[in-house]
């Protein structure tokens, strides 16, 4: 049962896929029959200069010809070349998810860790002053806007404190060249970054784990476990929040992707060279190709995430049937 | 971005109130206007977007009369000097007044979010009553197609998008909506799947209703209420987009002034000019809180066992 709804899954995430392939290479054609990287700045260049420049990068060829070419290289591993300096988009892309995951991980662990005790009081202490200032304040870090929280960071914590002489936080970048970027170096230069960032997880994760335990902690189960005397600590704990936590599996599992493409913005305030500040420089610089195989990989991690989250929803809460 | 998923799986709302037959007969818009009225916090923060709205409208009175600047007049004598006097909150690097081109802003802003969410809804109900109400291969079709453009990454897609097509406030909606539809069409099908099963779609059928008839005269009256609570809560999560792709320089360009591209070269500025940073960050802020606050008191009212 549960091999044939995996594989009728595989099977419709593949259609999905191969739909995501179709749609980012259309968009691109769009542009490709006038487009070669540099011209603008080299007009000497001569026509058949550019001719030679179009079919190196393979512009030249019909449309058919480009998408299999692009998505043997898909098959292959190598998710495309940039149109700029002609290396494969994968290269460029290990180099920088070491440091995305460093900061997306980060947020996220944090996140969690704050939303979960964060919700639990909001739920047990429902109506009271404490739920209603946590509940502003998430409220709040879903209006946020996360650059602007980013320069205020900066503002306060790199640039007045360095100015009243008091030691302050690095506002750019995911370490330091001159001390080579030692384990200090680096958690100076996640602070900020991770903050705003986990701010942003916490405000969405500790309504969802609020709801969720006011919801698990008006089932019969509870009031049985209440009734024969078990004591109000192991209800809330053992039976509440444990159950309560399970559709949050879903929602990290949805968050997988954002492990990759939820800290673009952050990434572009504070200058970490991850993978959306690679995605964003690559677009700025009209390199098309690098910023559809990124598309395209982060495509895919949602894709498995979903999946991912399907399956392990189904491992923790068995009331749930495959069909 | 639009609306949370949860709210397809409930049956019609108008359901709510069959039961109480102590009170008058009340029309469900009625009962629902009731409870929004009395929610205060939730009125208050329509008020406010209500006036943003008309400050954005009467945007040249304004610059006219009240802060006797354009938008995009430059004063190179009087660069960055603090709010206050001619300059109520100050003016910027080319010594344009910060007020005047946040009012003019709000244009940009609030006219790309409306636009948004009307491209959105009418796309994604098109397509959602289409899949939910014919089923089948039609159905099957749609939906992956929803499926496939919600799997990208929202913020990759628009960068991609963004670099494809120049962004103007209407292109920039259109960009914004390109994924905006695709929640709408999911939302709309599950409640058209589930209105389709009730006796007088049966009805209505059987004394010989078009298909386009029942979907318009029919379907759609009930997949409203659905709709106004997705298109209310998705105001500001559009607003937060619009602001982030306008500060990454993907968005409205300079000189048009937008909030979000008012806080573009910022960086550059805030070490002696920090008034660039707070006004334009200050104003989305409050914006996308009153659009969340008010969406919540939307649906709080329209849809009260969500609550």
């Amino acid at each position: 049962m549960l091999a044939k709804y995996v594989a009728r899954r595989f099977l419709a995430s593949l259609v999905v896929v191969l739909g995501v392939t179709l749609i980012t290479l259309v968009l691109m054609d769009r542009t490709r029959g006038t487009y070669v990287p540099g011209i603008d700045l080299n007009p000497a260049l001569r026509p058949e200069d550019i001719a030679r420049l179009r079919a190196d990068l393979g512009l030249d060829r019909p449309f058919y010809v480009w998408y299999l070419t692009w998505i043997w290289g898909v098959v292959h591993g190598d998710f495309g070349r940039s149109m700029i300096d002609g290396s494969t988009v994968m290269s460029h892309i290990l180099d920088r998810l070491p440091n995305t995951l460093e900061l997306t991980g980060t947020a996220i662990l944090i996140g969690i860790i704050i939303a979960i005790p964060v919700g639990v009081i909001g739920a047990l202490r429902h109506g009271s002053k404490a739920d209603h200032t946590l509940t502003v304040v998430s409220v709040a870090g879903f209006a946020v806007p996360q650059f602007w929280m980013g320069l205020i960071l900066i503002l306060i914590f790199s640039v007045t404190l360095e100015q009243h002489g008091l030691p302050w936080l690095p506002s750019s970048g995911a370490y330091s060249a001159h001390n080579g970027g030692d384990f200090i170096d680096r958690i100076e230069h996640l602070i900020l970054p991770a903050t705003v960032l986990s701010f942003f997880y916490m405000s969405t994760w500790s309504r969802f784990i609020r709801s969720s335990m006011l919801e698990v902690l008006s089932q019969d189960y509870i009031r049985t476990a209440r009734a024969k005397g078990m004591s109000e600590r192991r209800v809330v704990y053992l039976h509440g929040l444990r159950n309560a936590l399970i559709p949050l599996v879903t929602l990290i599992g949805l968050e997988l992707p954002g492990l990759v493409s939820g800290g673009l913005v952050v990434e572009v305030v504070f200058g970490w060279p991850g993978i959306g500040k690679l995605a964003f420089e690559r677009a700025l610089q009209y390199d098309y190709t690098t910023v559809m195989g990124v598309t395209f990989f982060a495509t895919m991690l949602v894709i498995a995430g979903n999946l991912l989250a399907d399956l392990l929803y189904g491992v923790l809460d068995p009331r749930i049937r495959y069909s | 971005m639009i609306g949370p998923s949860r709210v397809a799986e409930l049956d019609m709302p108008g359901a709510a109130i069959e039961g109480s037959s102590t009170r008058p007969a009340q029309s469900y818009w009625n009962e629902s206007w009731e409870r929004l009225r009395a929610n205060r916090i939730g009125m208050a923060a329509g008020i406010l977007i209500l006036i943003f709205a008309l400050i954005a409208i009467l945007a040249p009175v304004f610059s006219a009369v009240l802060t006797h600047f354009q938008p995009q007049t430059i004063d190179l004598s009087q660069t960055f000097s603090p709010p206050g006097g001619k300059h109520l909150l100050g003016t910027d690097e080319l010594g344009r007044d910060t007020l005047t081109r946040l009012i003019w802003g709000a244009r940009v802003t609030l006219g790309v979010a409306l636009l948004t969410v009307a491209v959105s809804l009418t796309v994604g109900t098109a397509v959602g009553m289409t899949a939910g109400y014919y089923g089948g291969w039609l159905d099957d079709v749609l939906m992956r197609l929803v499926d496939t453009v919600l799997a990208i990454p929202a913020i990759f897609l628009f960068i991609l998008m963004s670099i494809l097509f120049r962004p103007t406030p209407i292109s920039l909606a259109l960009i914004i909506a390109s994924v905006g539809w695709g929640q709408v069409a999911r939302l709309v099908r599950g409640e058209v799947l589930s209105v389709k099963q009730r006796d007088f779609i049966l009805a209505t059928r059987s004394i010989g209703a078009r298909h386009l008839r029942l979907m318009l005269r029919h379907l759609l009256p009930n997949v409203l209420p659905v709709l106004i609570v997705a298109a209310s809560l998705g105001v500001g999560q559009i607003i937060l987009i619009e602001a982030a792709l306008d500060f990454l320089g993907l968005g409205i360009q300079p000189p048009t002034p937008s909030w979000g591209n008012q806080l573009t070269n910022a960086e550059s500025y805030f070490f002696h000019s920090i008034w660039l940073v707070n006004f334009p960050g200050l104003l989305i802020f409050v914006t996308v809180l009153a659009s969340n606050v008010f969406g919540n008191a939307i649906r709080d009212a329209f849809d009260p066992r969500l609550k």
